[in-house]
């Protein structure tokens, strides 16, 4: 069976590591540290907007995308195929998601905002259409002293999609005590303290004596980083169907994500390093022979192919100096605008260069170093160029498809 | 007092600024017995005064070239040690000479350095190194001065409190439209309300000008000609902090030699350039001026190439052409103060500007004696023995026992001195961090908003240093806009505030956005944008208010 090294293990590399390591394949992923999951809103967008207009029919809309974005190159048919395969994936790791690629839904930001999306988890609020709102009453749950959940833009969000709502505050003795310190509670920190029966039981008390009329229950998410089985116990203790909404980061949900996708990963033999960031490569003959780590004494370590996952700026996968633009491992070719003035705009809310810059890809996400090709290195997420996980909504979509093109293809050898 | 009881009032004198200038002013007119309205167009301190080093000169960067300059820095700065005690950080200073400066320049430099009556002392470089290990370690030469870094936007707000506190109404967002004039005298002022587009016509006896380099056009609505020659400098904010004191180039001054440690941050300065009077609004830095200031910080401290640049930001210097030589060429860059009555014929106007950020006090004194001669007021001034609120007792939580004390309250107290006891901690809530690289908590955001006249995030940062930290209110911005809305009642206006906030911080960031600045702006857009959805909520109001 033949090898491959995936550097980066975010939710493209760990991806990509299973769908190969479900068929046996012999894979070795290199993590350099916590991945953009971290942003997770519960949901997964194939391909929310252009040109600033929600998209509604996400695979209808891929012909009117340019050329050079990675849904082009994989080709909308073969997106159809893989948007299925990736649900399924989530399945099979423990993660149940509602939607479908051929229509997207909305999701509920924590500001409240309606925003397009393919996939959401099954305990995450959605709604299926903004004209025909399934319920009318809502009861949010807003935790006392949790600042990262803004509930009062939240509450005026539904109320404008046209729910009745009501804010209810509550503590139990498990949050109020994590209050006492004046950094300790964020949705991790909490999500780690309300995990035993006790507590859910201390929650679903006031959610049932407090919620009123409502039909329906928001509660922030920090509950369960591991898996969703204090969330499913609180429904269980609850008189009310709940729901929950994304905070501000870290996600507990994108943990959670990234912990289920690594337990099954594992699960299949796969080889998960943490900590030890690849930092460079021998390239010979068009070809990458091995990569080097930032773990100190550790040999080169070398694999049949290569998948480059690590990311965007903010997961240190493409880098910028004053003067240029570059991927950070193995300097490969990049698609950035040379200018500096060229990289950003002026105003904070305008579509911003840098967010769609990234790796010169080849039709199958093949690198390039100084106009080579290197044909055993594909690269996969958002370290591809061409696509823009702020403005268009298609972060998680490229991630995901990409990673399961790749996988297709290393398969197949070719 | 109602807004109408306010515009109703004839006041003694009406001062026009709310830099720090006009602050001291309406301090010292209002401790003198006057009746004082300040008026302000933006928030407090958005002028030069909030677009400056922060630098407490003690006078040793004008000692040879402006002696006069000089000995009054160093007599304000011994001033400002007592009165505005938690306005400063007493960091001391290095003036460095590097292998290609000429070292005999350093003699010069001392000798008029003690001409002035500054403290300089030559010091072995290797001790200076000791002292700051952030100075080039190629120095062939050091001497250390009393200067110092101080928070223009605390002793802006300290000297508007105490203002207050002797009666005087200040009035943020409040724009002079025109002035009152009767038979060539000027006895008011015509006032927009921004806050609640009203517009009012208040009276004064006298209206002081102390509104910087956009003094020109309020002398203009009055018919007078101040000859302004703007001088723009542009700064860069590096962090984490990296020197202890203040590090300055000993030679003539010139671009980018002066590195000055401010709380969290270290800021390098600044470029000097003459721009035309009609581009005084447009403070964006540019590509050359972040050039030049990299290049030449790198030779005070080479430390700075590998530290992150936070953000870029510019300031305009209000000098005024001296009035026997008005093309320009003689510029004073000392205290310029124009009673208009001698100079021009108009009567009850007064303007005050030119000086340095350090002779502020200085400034209003001048300011307020003219005014009083109008009035016939003979009280003295007493701004320079009566201490700041803030600094009127002792400084606890950094002189004493600081394990007492936790990080918040101790960066509370470091900000508002003796008020900090203002801040609310009487439980868990109130202790709570908003802000976690600057040490701000709910408490103090609820003193800010219920005595330091804030109305939005920008004068929230302005007053507490929210968001002004190494991450740039990533996370912090979102939930003081929150805690506003709660505040205000009003969410859609705390949306719109956190865009405004958000893009006034990515204005600074923009001209240096690479490294990790560029990285942090793709998180905070990946956060508000991607996640959160805020653009989609700006353009939905946008679309709601196009329709109506």
């Amino acid at each position: 069976m033949s090898s491959t090294i995936i550097i980066g293990g975010g939710l493209s590399g760990l991806t990509c590591g299973l769908a190969l390591a479900k068929r046996g394949h012999n894979v070795t992923v290199l993590s350099g540290g916590p991945s953009t999951l971290m942003f997770s809103g519960g949901s997964m967008e194939l391909l929310g907007a252009i040109d600033g207009q929600p998209v509604t029919a996400p695979l209808d809309a891929i012909a009117s995308l340019p050329d050079c974005h990675p849904y082009r190159k994989i080709g909308a048919e073969r997106i159809a195929d893989l948007a299925g395969q990736a649900r399924e994936l989530l399945n099979d790791v423990g993660i149940t998601t509602a939607g479908d690629a051929t229509a997207n839904h909305w999701r509920i930001t924590p500001m409240g905002i309606a925003k397009p999306a393919w996939l959401t988890l099954n305990e995450y609020f959605r709604i299926d259409n903004l004209s025909h709102l399934p319920i009318k009453k809502i009861a949010l749950m807003a935790i006392r002293g949790f600042f990262d959940q803004p509930n009062g833009m939240l509450a005026q969000g539904l109320r404008d999609l046209g729910f009745e709502v009501k804010v209810v505050e509550f503590t139990t003795d498990e949050i109020a005590s994590l209050r006492r310190s004046p950094t300790e509670m964020r949705a991790t920190t909490l999500a780690k303290r309300l995990l035993s029966h006790n507590a859910l039981q201390r929650i679903a008390n006031q959610v049932n004596s407090l919620s009123g009329d409502a039909e329906l229950v928001l509660l922030p998410s920090v509950f369960g980083q591991k898996n969703d089985d204090s969330v499913r116990l609180l429904q269980d203790l609850c008189d009310k169907p709940l729901r929950l909404v994304a905070t501000l980061p870290p996600a507990v949900v994108g943990m959670r994500i990234q912990a289920q996708l690594l337990h099954y990963f594992m699960m299949l033999g796969g080889d998960y390093r943490t900590g030890e960031a690849a930092t460079g490569g021998i390239i010979e003959g068009g070809r990458l022979t091995g990569v080097t780590t930032a773990k100190s004494g550790s040999p080169v370590l070398t694999a049949d192919n290569y998948v480059l996952a690590t990311g965007s700026f903010v997961s240190r996968g493409l880098a910028a100096d004053a003067r240029h633009i570059y991927e950070t491992v193995l300097d490969l070719d990049v698609d950035a605008d040379e200018d500096r003035d060229r990289w950003t705009h002026f105003g904070v809310l305008e579509p911003q260069n840098y967010w769609t810059y990234g790796v010169t890809t080849d039709e199958t996400l093949r690198c390039f170093k100084q106009g080579a090709r290197i044909e055993n290195l594909h690269a996969i997420g958002s370290v591809l160029s061409g696509h823009n996980a702020v403005k268009m909504g298609d972060g998680t979509g490229v991630s995901l498809l990409s990673a399961l093109a790749v996988a297709q293809d290393i398969l197949a050898g070719k | 007092m109602t807004t109408s009881d306010i515009y109703s009032t004839t006041y003694d004198v009406i001062i026009v600024g709310g830099g720090v200038t006009g602050a001291g002013t309406a301090r010292d007119c209002a401790m003198r017995g006057l009746k004082v309205l300040l008026v302000e167009r933006n928030d407090y301190s958005t002028g030069a005064t909030g677009r400056n080093h922060g630098l407490m000169h003690s006078g040793a960067r004008y000692a040879v070239t402006d002696g006069e300059s000089a000995a009054e820095c160093i007599a304000e700065n011994r001033v400002m040690r007592t009165i505005a005690r938690h306005c400063i950080e007493p960091t001391d200073g290095l003036f460095i000479t590097l292998p290609d400066d000429d070292l005999q320049y350093q003699d010069t430099f001392v000798t008029a350095c003690r001409n002035a009556g500054i403290d300089a002392q030559a010091i072995d470089p290797a001790e200076a190194l000791q002292l700051d290990p952030a100075v080039n370690p190629d120095i062939i030469g050091a001497v250390r001065v009393p200067d110092a870094s101080i928070d223009p936007f605390r002793l802006t707000v300290a000297n508007l409190l105490d203002a207050r506190l002797h009666g005087a109404v200040t009035l943020n967002y409040h724009e002079v439209e025109g002035v009152v004039t009767s038979q060539g005298r000027v006895e008011g002022v015509k006032l927009f309300n921004k806050l609640d587009d009203t517009r009012a016509e208040v009276h004064g006896h006298v209206v002081v000008n102390a509104a910087g380099i956009w003094g020109h056009r309020l002398a203009s609505m009055a018919g007078v000609d101040i000859p302004m020659f703007p001088a723009r400098g542009a700064l860069l904010i590096f962090g984490p902090r990296i020197n202890r004191m203040v590090i300055n180039r000993c030679r003539k001054p010139s671009n980018g030699d002066i590195l000055v440690p401010d709380g969290t941050v270290s800021v390098l300065g600044t470029t000097s350039d003459r721009i035309p009077i009609e581009a005084i609004d447009d403070m964006r830095v540019t590509r050359e001026e972040v050039d030049t200031l990299l290049t030449e910080g790198a030779k005070l401290s080479p430390q700075l190439t590998r530290t992150r640049i936070i953000r870029a930001y510019a300031g305009v210097r209000p000098l005024v052409a001296s009035d026997d030589d008005p093309s320009g060429r003689s510029i004073s860059r000392g205290i310029v103060c124009l009673d208009h009555a001698q100079r021009d014929g108009i009567e009850g106007l007064v303007t005050i500007t030119g000086g340095k950020m350090i002779t502020y006090r200085l400034m209003a004194q001048a300011a307020t004696d003219a005014v009083c001669a109008k009035l016939g007021n003979t009280a003295p001034c007493t701004t320079a023995d009566r201490p700041l609120p803030g600094s009127d007792g002792p400084a606890k939580g950094l002189d004493d026992d600081t394990t007492r004390y936790s990080f918040a309250q101790r960066a509370a107290i470091g900000r508002h001195g003796t008020l900090a006891a203002k801040c609310d901690s009487k439980d868990e809530i109130d202790n709570a961090l908003v802000c976690e690289c600057e040490g701000v908590t709910v408490g103090e955001i609820k003193y800010a908003l219920k005595d330091l006249h804030v109305y939005n995030l920008v004068n929230l940062r302005r007053r507490t240093r929210l968001g002004m930290g190494n991450c740039q209110g990533k996370l912090c911005s979102c939930r003081a806009a929150s805690l506003l809305a709660l505040f205000h009642h009003d969410i859609r206006r705390a949306q719109t505030d956190l865009a405004n906030f958000l893009d006034e911080r990515w204005k600074g960031m923009r001209p240096v956005a690479w490294g990790d600045t560029l990285r942090e702006a793709q998180f905070t857009a990946s956060i508000y944008q991607g996640l959160c959805g805020l653009d989609t909520a700006i353009n939905q109001q946008q679309e709601q208010d196009n329709k109506i």
